[in-house]
């Protein structure tokens, strides 16, 4: 193109006729919030760790990587596995904050690929009774019971009066030792029942878009078995085993609910040695006045490792989109029916498994129905006062108050900065598109304390004394957190619908008159309607079970609390309290709204509800 | 009315050049085809007009007013698109509306002209529907009513009829053709199919590779197309290579076995020696001698078939094959020799394009 074609005029006309009035108001909307909400704040945190003595240096940064604290190669203790006095402990051995929190997260993921792809295979390619309820059932650790599954994991592994411990060694003598799963390990444990579901779900859409002839070639000439998954089965769904996994790795390390919980459940140190709950933690300082900058160090070092990661992955995946690269001929999926032994092996091991990734879940049901928070190994009578606590106790309502209108006002920033940036990005073409979906999409691969302590040292600072200061009032910055954090899925929502209103629906309003606004308005809006309230509806339900914002910034203000601070609080406190059951009876309450949110999703809408991946 | 004018029009879609250089003038209430293969440009230079694209170089007039960067809404003109585009979450009724509506027409008047308009387009007391239950053909109708309903300055067409089976294609662009002609729109139509391009067209312009190649009244195109491409993309000619041998009052060309003479429809002066390609149509092909100067040919009958009013015959000459519409009161074996007499004055020659 030669400059010859371009005067100033004419680009100038260019503009004009791209940023009408709706197209400015959108990315005006979509980079004035991103860059309030997500940059800056993130500029703050970067600022605070890379200063020392005024000037910028990696001395904290430094402190931390050579700190034997936080990285230590040798042991400094715990227990990987020990049978002491008929006891097997299980706590995972201590190699310092960071080191720990890398290998939970890695073995997490480990364990939730080669379950997730496993139990993919299965359900994808065999048939057998009640597949369809275990289609279901399989995803029941997707139900939020924040802080409170892990306690009830702890509780059951308990060597005292565990459940478990009671049914396997003192009743049916299966196991020759009583188990203590606690601190790492148990963080583990809980975390790679919780996160499996990620995995399988994305395992299974890329499985489904898998085209059935690719497979019967490799068969037809000659491979069969574990070498046809190895060689062509398992290369060409990689991608979306890989996606699963990053979302799983990035949730594991910035988890929260599983260290409180299992501090909540037990009270071993062990379970405070990783970095979420170490930066939780010193958010303490900050009613005092500040937060310090080695914490902001270590939130930089895990945005970073969980950034790196993502980006990565992102790469390798975008690199290797196979799904319809072959078209036409037959769809029929490859269901097999094996023999009944199989099929019985398939049942066995997939209720074994439901049962004990729905171990959470079902807990916190008996928790909060019965009295088995106080009552030992069995509960010992039925009970609907946690229930009943939910609105009688002012505490209780005041939360669940305060969340109700958090989340409801976050769906409404999140639905409008969403579509905003997904119609700039999926339908216009003008300059400046490819940054603002990088920067919606980033905060998929931020942890959620590290943007709270960013908004802390960004809003405290900027914003100080004002209704934005989260010293003076959090619920605004809770409001936005929530939206910020849900906004990929929501943009992503949105998108997919966009990509089903095919150009020549606006272009033939527009050459009938329409602006574009009017066009968006009338023409757009309407036929994504389905979508936005979907993304709506499932930004709710994230609003209402997030944790890193609300026990973070949360916490600055008590008559502010959103229910999972509130949770946390009475998990944090349980090993003295007792008084769990109604931490449990609030997360009955979420389940609820998460079951009553995907049915309308599900039924009413007919969404797929594919909330993660990436 | 209007007067649409594109003044060196060139569009680029990074390194592919989708119009280039298009200069042409479509007259007040013309219907005017843009006929080219499929991804030569034709749709490109139609939404140019439309301002559903922009040049990047170039300028659009319409009545001699520049609106080059005017957006399609200010426009006025009505766009049906190939694949209708009718808004799934309208009636009828309530698509034909909607630039009335935007418009602010007031809402009694809106009624009578949507009724009016659903009436000329044969869908009287069909506009409570939704378009999925409506055929195809019927969608069409709304996809042009929708258009018309706002008196468009031109009507523009791209490929409309492409998604119709082939009966109601024909009946379809009669029913444009008649209503074109009594509103008097200035009508641009795009199309690849070059019968369809005939039928309807006071003028053709055929495109390729984003370059306008001949604009004429279809006559001219079919009898006086100025390169092989188009000789060979209009009709269904077939074609024979040779070497002009004298240029002359009629161009003499040695195609190896014999010499034929033809004439230069092109613009391009002939010259001795050069390599040319004579283009025969099917229709062209006597096997009793007319009374005008004939090549006469020998050929070889390749295979036959009874389509109806004619027989289609392919004899081959030399190396080449030839379609031959043929009549059908004799009889016609494989493998037999044909005579055939082709008018010198229907005998197209043009230069050889690599």
């Amino acid at each position: 193109m030669t400059l010859m074609d371009f005067s100033l005029e004419e680009s100038w006309k260019k503009i004009r006729r791209e940023f009408d009035l709706l197209t400015i108001v959108q990315t005006l909307i979509g980079y004035s919030s991103l860059i309030v909400f997500l940059v800056l704040p993130l500029f703050s945190m970067f600022t605070q760790a890379f200063m020392y003595q005024s000037s910028v240096s990696l001395h904290w940064i430094w402190d931390i990587i050579t700190s034997t604290d936080f990285f230590s190669f040798a042991s400094t203790g715990g227990r990987m596995w020990e049978v002491r006095r008929g006891l097997l402990i299980m706590w995972g051995s201590d190699h310092g904050i960071f080191m720990n929190s890398l290998m939970v997260a890695f073995y997490v993921t480990l364990i939730c690929i080669v379950v997730g792809v496993a139990l993919a295979m299965v359900m994808g390619r065999y048939d057998f009774p009640g597949k369809k309820i275990f289609q279901v059932a399989l995803l029941v650790p997707l139900l939020a019971t924040p802080f409170v599954n892990a306690y009830v994991i702890g509780k059951l592994f308990n060597p005292r009066n565990g459940l478990i411990n009671w049914l396997l060694f003192d009743v049916l003598h299966l196991i020759p030792w009583k188990v203590d799963i606690d601190g790492l390990f148990g963080i583990m444990v809980a975390q790679a029942l919780a996160y499996y579901p990620i995995v399988y779900m994305n395992t299974v859409a890329s499985l489904n878009s898998l085209d059935p002839s690719l497979e019967e070639m490799a068969e037809n000439l000659g491979a069969k078995g574990f070498r046809l998954f190895r060689t062509v089965t398992f290369p060409l769904i990689l991608p979306g085993v890989a996606a699963g996994a990053i979302m799983t790795f990035i949730f594991s390390l910035e988890d929260l609910g599983a260290p409180i919980g299992f501090v909540g459940a037990r009270a071993n140190p062990l379970s405070r040695r990783v970095v979420s709950y170490q930066i939780y933690n010193s958010f303490a300082e900050a009613l005092t006045g500040g937060i310090s900058s080695n914490t902001a160090a270590l939130a930089v070092l895990m945005l970073v490792v969980t950034a790196a990661s993502y980006i990565g992955i992102r790469w390798y995946v975008n690199r290797r989109s196979y799904a319809m690269l072959s078209k036409g001929g037959r769809w029929a999926v490859r269901v097999r029916k094996p023999k009944p032994a199989i099929r019985g092996l398939i049942v066995v091991a997939l209720v074994s498994l439901v049962l004990l990734a729905g171990m959470p879940q079902i807990g916190t049901v008996i928790l909060a129905t019965t009295d088995w928070a106080t009552s030992g190994t069995l509960p010992t009578e039925v009970t609907g006062r946690f229930i009943q606590g939910l609105y009688a106790n002012p505490e209780v309502r005041g939360a669940i108050f305060n969340s109700l209108l958090y989340s409801g006002i976050a769906v409404v920033v999140m639905v409008l900065v969403g579509s905003s940036i997904a119609y700039i990005v999926g339908k216009r073409d003008i300059p400046g598109k490819g940054i603002l979906d990088t920067l919606a999409t980033l905060p998929v691969a931020i942890p959620g304390i590290s943007l709270a302590i960013g908004y802390f040292l960004f809003f405290s600072d900027v914003f100080a004394g004002t209704i934005l200061d989260p010293l003076v009032d959090p619920a605004l910055l809770l409001i936005c957190a929530y939206s910020i954090r849900r906004l990929p899925f929501t943009t992503r929502s949105v998108g997919a619908g966009l990509q089903q209103v095919d150009k020549s629906l606006e272009e033939s309003s527009m050459n009938l008159g329409a602006n574009r606004s009017t066009t968006f308005f009338r023409i757009v809006l309407p036929l994504i309607i389905g979508h936005i309230i979907n993304g709506a509806i499932l930004g709710f339900v994230y609003s209402m079970s997030e944790v890193s914002a609300s026990v973070t910034l949360g916490a600055l203000r008590e008559d502010r609390m959103p229910i999972t601070y509130f949770i946390s609080q009475i998990v944090y406190g349980a090993a003295a309290t007792g008084s769990i059951s109604i931490g449990a009876a609030l997360c009955v309450m979420l389940m609820a709204v998460q079951i009553a949110a995907m049915a309308i999703s599900n039924y009413i809408l007919k969404q797929k509800s594919s909330f993660l991946g990436v | 009315m209007v007067k649409v004018k594109l003044e060196n029009v060139t569009k680029r879609f990074g390194e592919i050049i989708a119009a280039d250089n298009v200069n042409l003038t479509i007259n007040d209430g013309e219907f005017f085809t843009f006929l080219g293969p499929s991804g030569c440009g034709k749709t490109t230079s139609m939404r140019m007009i439309a301002g559903l694209e922009f040049p990047t170089s170039g300028k659009v007039f319409y009545d001699g007013e520049d609106v080059t960067h005017e957006p399609s809404f200010k426009r006025n003109t009505g766009m049906v698109f190939q694949n209708y585009a009718l808004w799934p979450h309208m009636k009828v009724e309530e698509n034909v509306a909607y630039g009335l509506e935007v418009r602010k027409t007031p809402k009694d008047e809106v009624d009578k002209t949507v009724e009016d308009v659903l009436d000329l387009v044969g869908l009287a007391g069909m506009g409570d529907r939704f378009p999925n239950q409506l055929s195809g053909g019927q969608q069409q109708r709304v996809a042009l009513a929708r258009v018309l309903v706002i008196e468009p300055g031109i009507l523009l067409l791209d490929e409309p009829l492409s998604n119709l089976d082939a009966k109601l294609r024909v009946e379809m662009r009669e029913e444009i053709k008649s209503i074109q002609r009594k509103l008097g729109i200035t009508t641009i139509y795009v199309t690849h199919d070059q019968e369809e391009a005939m039928a309807v067209s006071d003028r053709i312009a055929i495109q390729n590779k984003g370059a306008i190649v001949q604009v004429g009244t279809p006559k001219e195109i079919y009898d006086k197309p100025e390169n092989l491409f188009i000789a060979t993309f209009i009709g269904k000619g077939a074609l024979i290579e040779g070497m002009v041998e004298e240029v002359g009052e009629t161009i003499k060309v040695n195609i190896g076995a014999s010499i034929i003479e033809g004439v230069n429809t092109g613009n391009v002066q002939l010259e001795d020696v050069q390599h040319v390609a004579c283009v025969i149509r099917p229709e062209s092909f006597f096997l009793d001698e007319p009374d005008v100067p004939c090549n006469v040919l020998e050929g070889v009958i390749e295979w036959y078939a009874f389509v109806g009013p004619i027989i289609e015959v392919k004899i081959i000459i030399g190396s080449s094959s030839f379609m031959i519409d043929a009549p059908t009161d004799r009889e016609y074996v494989q493998g037999e020799k044909l005579t055939v007499y082709v008018p010198k004055a229907k005998t197209i020659v043009l230069p050889w394009m690599g």
